[in-house]
């Protein structure tokens, strides 16, 4: 059975900034790791490019750091090409919800089963601070020093209209709620996305841990239907006074792989490469 | 009388039934022993514009069109103007005479036979316009004094699925064209068509689709492509066949996505294909490069059209040589192979599988559109003959034992054992950033030198003998043609009508840019009297990137840049100008 020492990677340097919030992440992964049994060879931890990004360096477990934007389309084929796997994507709010926006639509309408946490600063933190997808209204940063025109994005009512089977909003100043947030989502099957408040103690002076200390309560705690999906986007468009964390939106559906035949006999990268090439070639005789 | 070699011209509107025609003659040409050649020229339009398809049958191999035809099949009055003086003497214009009017087929040569028939009386008595199509086959098999009844048993496969009374009316409509040439034009035609029996057997197959086969024969397990002509047929194939092989072909948002696709597949263990055009391409770069740095082997088709941008989207062109050699910032070992025909996009396919893996690298396949979508006979594939080499993709055994694992080691070749995930003792991150020997990030200098220095080396271990350039004509000829990819076809053809000629030439056909045979190019270049370089792009991407390989500038240089292929009485044309003369 899988311990979090086993998750532990002492050998690499942890590089984001004192008091960052994705510390929490990282240990809320491996708590909720251990939590499913997953072991460390049989998991790929997938990331794009961003402070998020680097999360892969600092678990025990394969590793794919891709590109800004780009880790859904990695982890997707990842999935696909090896069923057994357990897959974590790990992303950020630019990565995921900007550059990588198109890729997570349409990654919630398929239904492959893995989990996408999205590591939600609402700023471009690596970048050293410029506005994000959801970065709020009037915010001011390096790229907009008269502030924000733009509504900010809503990445669960987005996720929830598009098809993704499991929704669900974590904050990294609560440790055991969002461990146990990302051990649903692994457990999940299909498409899970944890869109985790996660406040960049350099660059955002907004959404702090106080900011979301006042404003954050827990859906279990309330009487939230999570199959009901009217009462879930009517959850989604909370956040002015009260944001609620926990799981906005699940159901049960087919994930992709359970409607791909090609699958049956196994993981595709334990099937065999040698074909019939006599028969395949009698077609053009 | 001529006997066993006719050309055939089909024209009408998109959606008119062209392609059926084409297609269908094309299938019992090769059923009747013979070697076929069919192209087609669209525009990018779903219904309507001026289409043909352009179908050669001849006892002999067939690598690209000549110019003249032999029989027209006009369906509208757009195909007889356009093209009927491509007739050649006493050739024939198939039209049909319930829609065209004696204006319409006025015509300046008095040689040509006009066969007016009621193609769409015919149909609609049988049950539909639709098949006025295969009227006008009836016409032409006629014609050619040809048997219907192997092409009954071809309608009987075509359509059988569509039930017996469909398969009824076909055959119905044939006869009735048929009939109508034979009572109203009984004079004989100058060119028959009589089957030959043979026991040679062929593969009728287009280069899209000899790829696709080389693929499945390499073992492919998942394609990722997002469709852009011309390369969509690749997914359709490649769909149409998922199930059937146990491949994963997603059809996905972007070409962006299908790329990053194939570094997700590549780097969990299963080989695997993308097919774009330059368009997509553009769009796949950046990933390209993630596939380089973090040894990701995968194989991208690239057909190419004529760019830049939408460019010429129907039409063929060679010029994302260059493109493809720099594809993406920085510096990583790619392949680059380009093969000429059908028969070579399989086994280069095979090929380029293998070296992927045995290097850890991307393999881009340059086609472009003349050789994707050209529709030849090719000799049978020998498929035992297929050969799967992983490299040192690390078997779950050899993982058991393994200890302090650096996927990313410095080795003498350096080429590194690889592990997938899954398998115990190998956990590593694959990164697009440079790294260190265990994929950790590394910004280190020497680190970085390192790293760089190593994928640069894999290259060499792809054996010289699969990159070599293949050499035609006249070996012992001081006098030497050279080009590369879809421009194979019209040298090839342009070499027998020299030879009718009594008139020779060395012909070295390129096959890989990367890795380049530069040191057999080099001698063949430097043995010739003259050389002559042909190639479908208007700055001579081939003949700088020789001259930067081996110093070596190749004199002549005849290039093609108007989205059409070379036609081999040009080419022959230009070989005797600037070589033989």
């Amino acid at each position: 059975m899988v311990t979090l020492a086993e998750l532990a990677e002492p050998k690499h340097t942890v590089t984001w900034c004192p008091g960052c919030g994705d510390f929490a992440i990282l240990v809320a992964l491996k708590q909720a790791l251990v939590k499913a049994g997953r072991e460390p060879h049989q998991t790929v931890v997938v990331s794009g490019i961003g402070c998020s990004g680097k999360l892969p360096h600092f678990i025990k477990t394969y590793g794919f750091e891709g590109l800004h934007g780009r880790s859904l389309p990695a982890a997707s084929a990842i999935k696909m090409a090896n069923h057994a796997l357990t897959v974590v994507d790990v992303g950020g709010d630019g990565d995921g919800y900007g550059i990588g926006m198109g890729h997570f639509i349409h990654t919630c309408r398929r239904n492959i089963d893995f989990t996408y946490i999205v590591h939600n600063n609402q700023i471009y933190g690596l970048t050293t601070g410029q506005t994000s997808p959801t970065s709020e209204k009037g915010f001011k940063t390096k790229s907009t020093p008269e502030g924000v025109l733009e509504e900010p994005v809503n990445p669960m009512a987005l996720a929830i209209s598009a098809g993704a089977t499991f929704v669900a909003r974590g904050f990294s100043g609560n440790l055991p709620h969002l461990a146990d947030l990302m051990c649903q989502g692994i457990q999940h099957k299909g498409f899970a996305i944890i869109d985790v408040l996660q406040p960049c103690v350099t660059f955002n002076k907004l959404n702090t841990y106080e900011y979301f200390v006042k404003k954050v309560y827990k859906l279990d705690e309330s009487n939230h239907d999570a199959s009901d999906k009217t009462a879930a986007l009517a959850k989604a468009e909370e956040w002015a006074e009260k944001i609620p964390i926990g799981v906005l939106y699940k159901v049960s559906k087919p994930t992709y792989e359970d409607g791909t035949p090609q699958l049956k006999e196994g993981p595709l990268v334990k099937q065999s490469l040698k074909r019939d090439v006599g028969a395949l070639l009698a077609e053009f005789e | 009388m001529r006997i066993n070699d006719v050309t055939l011209k089909v024209g009408g509107e998109a959606g008119s039934g062209i392609l059926t025609v084409g297609h269908m003659f094309a299938k019992l040409m090769q059923k009747s022993g013979l070697q076929v050649f069919l192209t087609n020229d669209y525009p990018s339009l779903i219904k309507g514009g001026h289409n043909t398809i352009t179908v050669r049958a001849n006892p002999q191999r067939i690598y690209a069109l000549t110019a003249g035809i032999d029989i027209l099949i006009a369906l509208d009055k757009k195909t007889v103007q356009e093209h009927y003086r491509e007739l050649r003497e006493g050739g024939a214009l198939i039209y049909d005479s319930g829609k065209l009017k004696e204006e319409d087929v006025k015509l300046e040569r008095p040689d040509v036979r006009k066969i007016g028939v009621p193609l769409s009386k015919i149909a609609t008595e049988a049950g539909g316009d639709i098949f006025f199509n295969q009227a006008a086959m009836g016409a032409m098999l006629a014609l050619l004094k040809m048997d219907l009844a192997k092409y009954d048993h071809m309608i009987e496969k075509a359509f059988g699925r569509k039930g017996a009374d469909i398969v009824a009316k076909n055959k119905q409509v044939v006869r009735a064209g048929a009939d109508h040439v034979r009572t109203n034009y009984p004079d004989p035609f100058g060119i028959n068509v009589n089957p030959v029996q043979t026991d040679a057997r062929n593969l009728l197959i287009n280069g899209n689709d000899a790829l696709c086969s080389g693929a499945v024969a390499a073992g492919v397990h998942l394609v990722a492509e997002y469709p852009m002509s011309p390369s969509s047929s690749v997914l359709h194939w490649m769909a149409a066949h998922a199930v059937k092989y146990n491949i994963v072909v997603k059809h996905t948002e972007d070409e962006i996505a299908a790329m990053n696709w194939l570094c997700g597949a590549g780097f969990a263990g299963v080989r695997c294909l993308t097919a774009t055009s330059g368009g997509g391409f553009s769009l796949m770069n950046e990933a390209l490069g993630n596939a380089g740095i973090a040894e990701i082997p995968c194989v991208i088709i690239n057909d190419m059209r004529c760019g830049p941008s939408t460019g010429l989207p129907t039409y063929t062109e060679q010029a994302d040589l260059r493109f493809a050699l720099h594809a993406s910032q920085g510096e990583f070992p790619r392949i680059v192979a380009m093969p000429g025909d059908a028969q070579e996009a399989f086994w280069m396919m095979v090929d380029v599988f293998n070296m992927a893996d045995l290097v850890q690298t991307p393999a881009i396949v340059l086609m472009d559109k003349y050789v994707a979508e050209s529709v030849t006979t090719i000799p049978s594939i020998k498929a035992e003959q297929v050969r799967i080499d992983r490299g040192l993709l690390q078997t779950d055994a050899q993982m058991a034992e393994a200890a302090n694992f650096k996927r990313h080691a410095l080795t003498p070749s350096g080429i590194s054992p690889r592990c997938i995930p899954g398998q115990k003792n190998g956990i590593h991150v694959c990164s697009s950033y440079e790294h260190d020997e265990t994929g950790y990030t590394s910004e280190e200098a020497s680190m970085r030198i390192a790293q760089i220095d190593k994928r640069e080396r894999k290259m060499r271990a792809i054996s010289p003998l699969l990159y070599q350039p293949a050499f035609f004509g006249d070996q012992s000829s001081d006098l030497l043609v050279v080009s590369w990819g879809s421009s194979k076809g019209p040298v090839m053809e342009a070499l027998k009508l020299l030879a009718a000629k009594g008139k020779s030439v060395r012909y070295m056909h390129i096959r890989y840019a990367c890795p380049f045979a530069a040191d057999t190019i080099s001698a063949a270049l430097k043995r010739a009297k003259k050389s002559l370089i042909i190639e479908g792009n208007s700055e001579g991407q081939m003949r700088n990137f020789i001259r930067e390989k081996t110093g070596l500038l190749i004199p002549e240089l005849y290039r093609r840049y108007d989205g059409r292929p070379f036609e081999a009485e040009e080419v022959a044309a230009v070989i005797e100008e600037r070589l033989l003369k």
